[in-house]
């Protein structure tokens, strides 16, 4: 069972998360300022962390920070207020942590916790594996069995990324970021038509769908029905 | 008895400390200050100048009068020793201010003639005229006097010496201070009454500029600084402040229209889903039902976070003065890139999107920011063209400007909607029901100005949005 320590100190805000990732299946540790959560931090060595960009005693970054220092190296979720997302907070996705701008739904949370969690590991496989899909990177092709799926460059990326994370709910947003390297959310449903086509030459008529629609969340790719 | 000593020297103290309180405020303040300055540099300047002069005339006229007892010395030295005893005699007698000194000595030292009691010590004989100290005999009281005189021997051994009281000196040294104290006083008073004017005139437009101020903040938007003629530095500040209120005043009251608009925008997803909710809480009988009414809600409520969230991005970018972040964006690669990402959309609707590249070209700016202005561009294209329509983004290079043209068959924007098209939350009646919020264009504006570039929009028929980049701005 994951540990995940929280650290936010308005006390609904972290109830809902709270309940919402016990729900989950995660252990959740709470602190309601920065000094106590540093203590923590050091003392119960969580899995990840959920830290406030704004937090009575000590700012967020400057725990994360003091944690970095002490060569602790948990993946850490910063929540900030939209406005407050400077230089900063965009350079914590550099360095493979997160961040989620307030307000946020909590699926998209809870997928950013999981995905810090499962970092995929560096590979050097050339070929990747989910169930009969293989994808050959040096070749930049894909296959499902026997059938040649043939991809445009950016369907190859997408289900590259997706294939690195199967199993795993990617949200409509995380796509955007990572595939597309969009820094905003646009006004069409962009991700969504790139997924229909990706899911249109990925399951074929009369085979399992891999591709799964989670409504109001994003989509996930399963190895098996 | 001590403590009553204190408490009066305390109160002694005190009152001298508030004492300069009391001075009028202009003697305080710099202007005044400055003006005192100015006079002490000019009194010093004055004296200097006059002392100058003062030296040059006493030099002037010790010169002469050495010049004119030298020769005299020579006219007199010429002539035979009885002569010159008479030379002499008459020279004494035709000098009725007692200016002139005359006087002859015998080898020994005993005068002979003339009216000095004795050599004068100190004085060199046979060499140029020069300043001494002697005892005339013509004066009541042996008195001591300081003249200018020349001595010689004369053949027979005879010493001769001719001199004269230069006391003129004293006289122009009178003169001087007098002009002095005639020119450099008025001037100094004149200085400090100007500076005291000058000052209790600032003072005066200051405290008029603060009740001004005053008022603006007590918020009457509408109060401007008085200004008299414009060629005055002051009136000058006065207007171009009064220009910088201008600007605010209309910031404003734009900010105000624009509250307005979001209050309304913000109420109508928020009215809909407190509506479903109160519905849902009555009427639903199954969770299904709940269910359904729950993501009604919660569809609105995001409606809502997803005003906010472009309004605070609007916000970010306009406030954001970060060009430091800038670097070369490769606009060709950029433009394809987004053609990539929006073809399947256009596709669905069955709409053509090209990207026309006739030219690579770089600028200087944000990547992120610009990817996200020229999407929303064709993002907006593709959503107010209709089916079987054209989308086309052209990169161009015209009279030195980069041009990123976005083109479409769409209904386009009238020319009364060019301006209004801006404006947050501004939807044309046309498109009422299309989805979006209506922030598009105000933060394609916003990203543009960031830039330093323009935002033409085309009226007509088929929409054409432009953003010109000049070329100065080209990496």
């Amino acid at each position: 069972m994951a540990k995940v320590l929280l650290i936010e100190d308005d006390s609904e805000t972290a109830e809902e998360i709270t309940a919402e990732l016990s729900d989950r299946g995660f252990e959740v540790e709470w602190s309601a300022n920065g000094i106590e959560g540093l203590d923590k931090a050091r003392s119960s060595r969580p899995d990840a962390m959920i830290v406030d960009r704004l937090l009575p005693g000590m700012d967020g970054l400057t725990v994360i920070e003091a944690l970095r220092k002490e060569q602790v190296r948990t993946p850490v979720l910063v929540l900030s207020a939209l406005g407050a997302v400077d230089d900063r907070v965009r350079g914590l996705r550099m360095g493979g942590d997160d961040y989620l701008t307030k307000p946020f739904a909590v699926v998209e949370l809870v997928a950013r916790i999981e995905a810090l969690l499962r970092r995929p590991a560096e590979s050097r496989e050339t070929t990747l594996r989910v169930g009969p899909l293989a994808l050959d990177l040096i070749e930049r092709t894909a296959k499902r069995g026997d059938r040649v799926i043939d991809l445009l460059p950016r369907e190859f990326r997408l289900l590259e990324y997706m294939m690195q994370r199967s199993d795993q709910l990617l949200t409509r947003a995380m796509l955007l970021e990572e595939v597309w390297n969009y820094k905003f959310v646009p006004a069409t449903n962009l991700v969504d038509v790139h997924m229909g086509r990706l899911r249109h030459k990925v399951d074929g008529p009369d085979e399992a769908p891999m591709i799964h629609n989670v409504r109001g969340a994003g989509f996930i790719l399963r190895a098996g029905s | 008895m001590d403590g009553s000593d204190a408490s009066l020297l305390t109160s002694d103290r005190t009152s001298g400390r508030q004492d300069p309180m009391r001075q009028p405020q202009f003697i305080r303040s710099s202007t005044f200050h400055w003006a005192l300055a100015v006079s002490a540099v000019f009194a010093v300047f004055v004296i200097v100048l006059f002392g100058f002069i003062y030296w040059k005339i006493d030099d002037y006229l010790t010169a002469r009068s050495d010049r004119v007892i030298t020769v005299e010395l020579d006219g007199i030295a010429g002539l035979s020793p009885e002569r010159r005893l008479e030379a002499i005699d008459e020279k004494l007698r035709q000098d009725p201010r007692g200016v002139q000194v005359a006087a002859i000595f015998a080898a020994d030292g005993h005068r002979i003639a003339g009216n000095l009691e004795s050599l004068p010590p100190h004085l060199r004989i046979d060499a140029p005229a020069q300043g001494t100290d002697v005892v005339r005999t013509d004066r009541n009281s042996r008195e001591h006097q300081v003249i200018r005189a020349i001595g010689r021997r004369m053949r027979n051994g005879d010493v001769l010496i001719l001199g004269r009281n230069v006391d003129e000196a004293g006289e122009i040294s009178h003169v001087v201070g007098q002009a002095l104290a005639l020119g450099l006083l008025p001037g100094f008073c004149l200085c400090l009454l100007a500076g005291a004017w000058l000052s209790v005139r600032a003072q005066k437009r200051v405290e008029e500029v603060n009740q001004r101020v005053q008022r603006i903040i007590a918020g009457d938007l509408s109060e401007r600084l008085p200004h008299r003629n414009v060629d005055e530095p002051f009136s000058k500040l006065a207007v171009i402040v009064n220009g910088m209120l201008d600007e605010m005043e209309t910031m404003i009251h734009a900010l105000a229209g624009v509250g307005n608009d979001i209050a309304h925008d913000l109420r109508t997803p928020l009215t809909r889903a407190r509506l479903t909710l109160e519905r849902g809480r009555t009427n639903a009988a199954t969770l299904e039902q709940l269910q359904a009414v729950a993501d009604k809600a919660i569809a609105g409520i995001d409606q809502s976070l997803t005003i906010i969230t472009a309004l605070l991005r609007l916000a970010e970018i306009e406030n954001s003065r970060r060009s430091s972040g800038f670097g070369d964006v490769a606009l060709h690669e950029m433009l394809r890139e987004v053609c990539d990402i929006y073809e399947p959309i256009a596709e669905n609707k069955n709409i053509a999107l090209q990207v026309a590249v006739r030219h690579r070209r770089s600028v200087r700016g944000d990547q992120d920011l610009l990817i996200e202005a020229v999407a929303n561009l064709v993002d907006n294209a593709i959503k107010f063209t209709p089916e079987g329509g054209k989308v086309n983004i052209e990169l161009l290079q015209e009279n030195s400007e980069t041009i990123v043209r976005v083109t479409d068959t769409g209904c386009g924007i009238s020319e009364q909607e060019r301006e209004t098209v801006l404006r947050r939350f501004y939807r044309s009646d046309k498109i009422r029901n299309t989805p979006g919020v209506g922030l598009g264009l105000s933060l394609v504006a916003a990203i543009v100005k960031l830039h330093g570039f323009r935002l033409a929009i085309h009226s007509g028929a088929g929409g054409r949005v432009e953003i010109v980049c000049p070329d100065s701005q080209q990496a």
